[in-house]
C-alpha cells in the first residue's frame, strides 16, 4: 500500500464521504422515526388485508419492529444507491478512470507497483464503505435513542452488523476493482459492476415480494445481509463467509490480471 | 554499462500485428539519445516497453542494469518519465501536482525551482488549477514533473510538443545542463531539428524495424548539399565531376547535390559565368530520405531532394502512410499495431 496515494485519494473524495455519510446518517434516523410513530398503523393495515401480506417484507426489512426497520434501512434503495457510490462507482473508476483520463501511466512512472496501487485503492474503497455504513448505523442508533425506542435492540450487536454490511459492499467493491483493473474504458468497467448489483438486488428484492421466485433469493449476495436476525441475536456465518470469498475472488483476479495486462498508450 | 540496452525486442499483438520488432540498442550514461520515426512507428511502444508497461512478446531489456520485467519499479524509482500528450490531475494547482507526484517517489525535488525558473513559470501560475493551463503550460508542467527530482535517466516522449519556440530553446538548455551533469536522456521524436540540435546519437525507428543507429554527426555527414547557382550564360559542364549528381539547368538556373570533396566541383565550375551562388547543407530530413533512398525505392538525386523537400517543409518526418506505399511490407503497419495496442 502507498501512503501518498491513500492520502491524495482521500482528499479528493472527502466531500464526497461526507456527503454520502451525511445521506445515509439522515436515512439510518429516520428509520426508528417511522418504526415508533407508524409502525402501529402499518402493522394493522397489513392485518386488515388491504395491502398483500408479503408486501410486509421488502428484503428482509420491514416497520413492525425497530430490527426490521434498522433492517429496510439497509436495503432500501436510496441506502443501496448512497452506498453504491463507493462500492460501484469509486471502485468500477478507481483504476478505469485512471487510465482512460490518461493519468494512470503518469501514476505509474513513479516507483509503485500495480499490485501496490490496487491494494491501495481497495483499502481507499474499503475505507469508505466503512465510513458509510457506520454512518446509517449511527443514524439508526441516534434515531432510535431520540424517540425511545433504542432499548428494543442489543446496541452490542450493532458492530457485527456494521461488519456484514461492510462485507456486502466490500464484495462488491472488489468485483468493482477487478472490472476497473481489467478494461481501458470507465463505461465497462462500470457496465460490469451496476450490472452485477442490480441483478442481485433484483433478485433479492423479487425473492422476498413474490414468494414463487424465493429460490431466486440465494443467487443474490443482499439475501445475505441479514440485519433483522442479527439484531436478534441470530448469526449465520455462511452469509459472511460467502461475501468474504466473493471479495477475496474479486481481489483475486485483480491481483493476478492488472499486473499482466498491457497498458497501451491512450487513444 | 549502458543506461538503456535492449536485446532483440518486440511486441506483438496477436499472430499477425506487429508493433516492435528486433529491436537492438544501447543508451550510454551521459549522453542525449534522440529515438526518431514517424508517428506509429513503435517509439511509444518502446518507450512502455522499457517502464514495464507493456510486456515484451521478444527479446529483453535492462534499464539502469535492471531487467525491465522484473525490476520495473526499482528502475522507475531511478528515471523520469514524460508520457507524450500528457495528462495530468486538473483538479489540483500546479503546485499541489508537483508536490504530490514528488511525494509518491519518496524524494525532495531539488531541481523544481530551477526548471519552473527557466521555463518562466510564476508563483501565481502555480497556485492556478491545472484544468486552466495553456497546452503550452501542461507540457511545461510535464516536463517539470519528469525531471525535478533530478533523475538519473529521463525518459521524454515528444518533449516539445506545444512548446512555443522560446520555450523550446529553454528545453534544450535543460538538457545540455542535464548532459554537464552526467544525466542521460532518451528523447522520443518526430521533429527532425529537434533531434539535430540536441542529441549525440540517434536510433531511427520505422515500421517498428530499427532503421540505423548513428552518431548525429555520422547522419549528416552523409548529406549531400544542395547547390543552386545562377548563370549568365552557358551551363558549366558538370557530367562526370566527382561528387556531383542530379544536375539539372534550365532558363539560366542550375541545381545539383554535392557530396564528398569540394574541390573538383569548384574547378569544373570556375570558368563559369556564374552570377550567384548557394551552396546549402542538407538537413537531417534529407540525411535521413537519403538514407531511407533505397529501401523506399527513390533515386538518390531528385526523388530524394524532393521528398526531403517536403519533410524540410514541416520539418517532421512523413507518417508511416506516406511512405509505405512505396515498401513492400511483409508485417502489418505500426500504424495497425498502434490501433489494436489501444484496444
Amino acid at each position: 500500500m502507498n501512503l501518498v496515494l491513500l492520502g491524495h485519494t482521500w482528499r479528493s473524495q472527502r466531500l464526497k464521504v461526507a456527503i454520502v455519510a451525511g445521506g445515509l446518517l439522515g436515512w439510518g434516523f429516520l428509520m426508528p422515526i417511522i418504526y415508533s410513530q407508524f409502525g402501529v398503523q402499518f402493522k394493522q393495515l397489513f392485518d386488515s388485508g388491504i395491502i398483500p401480506k408479503q408486501f410486509a417484507q421488502f428484503g428482509e426489512g420491514d416497520v413492525f419492529s425497530l430490527s426490521g426497520a434498522i433492517g429496510l434501512g439497509f436495503i432500501h434503495p436510496i441506502a443501496i444507491t448512497l452506498s453504491s457510490v463507493f462500492a460501484v462507482g469509486f471502485a468500477a473508476g478507481a483504476i478505469a478512470g485512471e487510465r482512460q483520463r490518461g493519468t494512470l501511466e503518469v501514476l505509474l512512472a513513479r516507483p509503485i507497483s500495480r499490485r501496490q496501487l490496487h491494494a491501495t485503492l481497495l483499502v481507499a474503497t474499503l475505507l469508505f464503505i466503512a465510513i458509510a455504513i457506520a454512518a446509517i448505523l449511527v443514524g439508526a442508533a441516534a434515531g432510535a435513542a431520540a424517540f425511545g425506542v433504542l432499548h428494543e435492540i442489543d446496541v452490542s450487536r450493532l458492530p457485527i452488523l456494521w461488519l456484514d454490511g461492510v462485507l456486502l459492499y466490500a464484495a462488491i467493491a472488489s468485483i468493482g476493482l477487478a472490472a476497473s483493473a481489467s478494461f481501458d474504458r470507465l463505461s465497462p468497467a462500470l457496465g460490469v459492476t451496476i450490472g452485477f448489483t442490480i441483478v442481485s438486488y433484483f433478485l433479492e428484492i423479487l425473492g422476498s415480494l413474490w414468494p414463487d421466485a424465493s429460490w431466486l433469493q440465494p443467487y443474490s449476495l443482499f439475501h445475505y445481509l441479514r440485519p433483522k436476525e442479527l439484531l436478534s441475536g441470530t448469526i449465520d456465518l455462511f452469509g459472511p463467509a460467502l461475501m468474504l470469498a466473493v471479495a477475496v475472488a474479486g481481489v483475486a483476479w485483480a491481483v493476478i490480471v492488472f499486473p499482466r495486462r498491457d497498458l497501451a498508450a491512450p487513444s | 554499462m549502458s543506461n538503456i540496452v535492449t536485446d532483440g525486442l518486440g511486441k506483438r499483438y496477436g499472430r499477425t500485428v506487429v508493433a516492435l520488432e528486433d529491436l537492438t540498442i544501447d543508451v550510454r550514461p551521459g549522453e542525449i539519445f534522440g529515438f526518431l520515426g514517424p508517428n506509429g512507428a513503435g517509439k511509444s511502444t518502446t518507450i512502455r516497453l522499457l517502464l514495464g508497461f507493456l510486456h515484451p512478446t521478444a527479446g529483453q531489456a535492462t534499464v539502469l542494469g535492471m531487467d525491465t520485467e522484473r525490476e520495473s519499479v526499482q528502475i522507475r524509482s531511478r528515471v523520469g518519465y514524460l508520457p507524450g500528450g500528457i495528462a495530468l490531475y486538473d483538479s489540483l494547482s500546479g503546485e499541489d501536482l508537483l508536490d504530490y507526484l514528488a511525494d509518491l517517489y519518496g524524494r525532495t525535488a531539488p531541481s523544481r525551482g530551477d526548471l519552473l525558473d527557466r521555463f518562466e513559470f510564476s508563483e501565481r501560475d502555480l497556485r492556478r488549477p491545472v484544468r486552466d493551463y495553456s497546452r503550452g503550460m501542461r507540457q511545461k508542467i510535464g516536463i517539470v514533473q519528469a525531471l525535478q527530482h533530478d533523475p538519473e535517466l529521463a525518459i521524454l516522449d515528444e518533449p516539445t510538443e506545444g512548446l512555443d519556440p522560446l520555450m523550446q530553446r529553454a528545453f534544450y538548455g535543460i538538457l545540455e545542463d542535464l548532459r554537464a551533469r552526467g544525466r542521460t536522456i532518451f528523447i522520443s521524436s518526430h521533429v527532425l531539428s529537434e533531434v539535430e540540435r540536441v542529441c549525440d546519437r540517434v536510433a531511427i525507428i520505422r515500421q517498428g524495424r530499427l532503421a540505423t543507429l548513428q552518431d548525429v554527426g555520422a547522419l549528416l555527414a552523409r548529406r549531400k548539399r544542395n547547390v543552386e547557382m545562377r548563370l549568365a550564360g552557358p551551363a558549366p559542364v558538370l557530367d562526370g565531376v566527382p561528387g556531383v549528381s542530379g544536375v539539372s539547368a534550365n532558363d539560366g538556373l542550375l541545381t545539383c547535390q554535392l557530396e564528398g570533396d569540394v574541390r573538383p566541383f569548384l574547378r569544373a565550375i570556375a570558368s563559369a559565368p556564374i552570377t550567384d551562388l548557394t551552396i546549402e547543407p542538407a538537413h537531417l530530413e534529407e540525411a535521413f530520405l537519403e538514407f531511407y533512398a533505397d529501401e523506399l525505392g527513390l533515386t538518390a538525386g531528385r526523388d530524394g531532394a524532393s521528398r526531403a523537400g517536403q519533410v524540410a517543409a514541416s520539418s517532421e518526418l512523413p507518417a508511416s502512410a506516406d511512405t509505405q506505399s512505396a515498401t513492400p511490407v511483409g508485417a502489418a503497419t505500426a500504424s495497425d499495431a498502434d490501433q489494436e495496442a489501444d484496444r
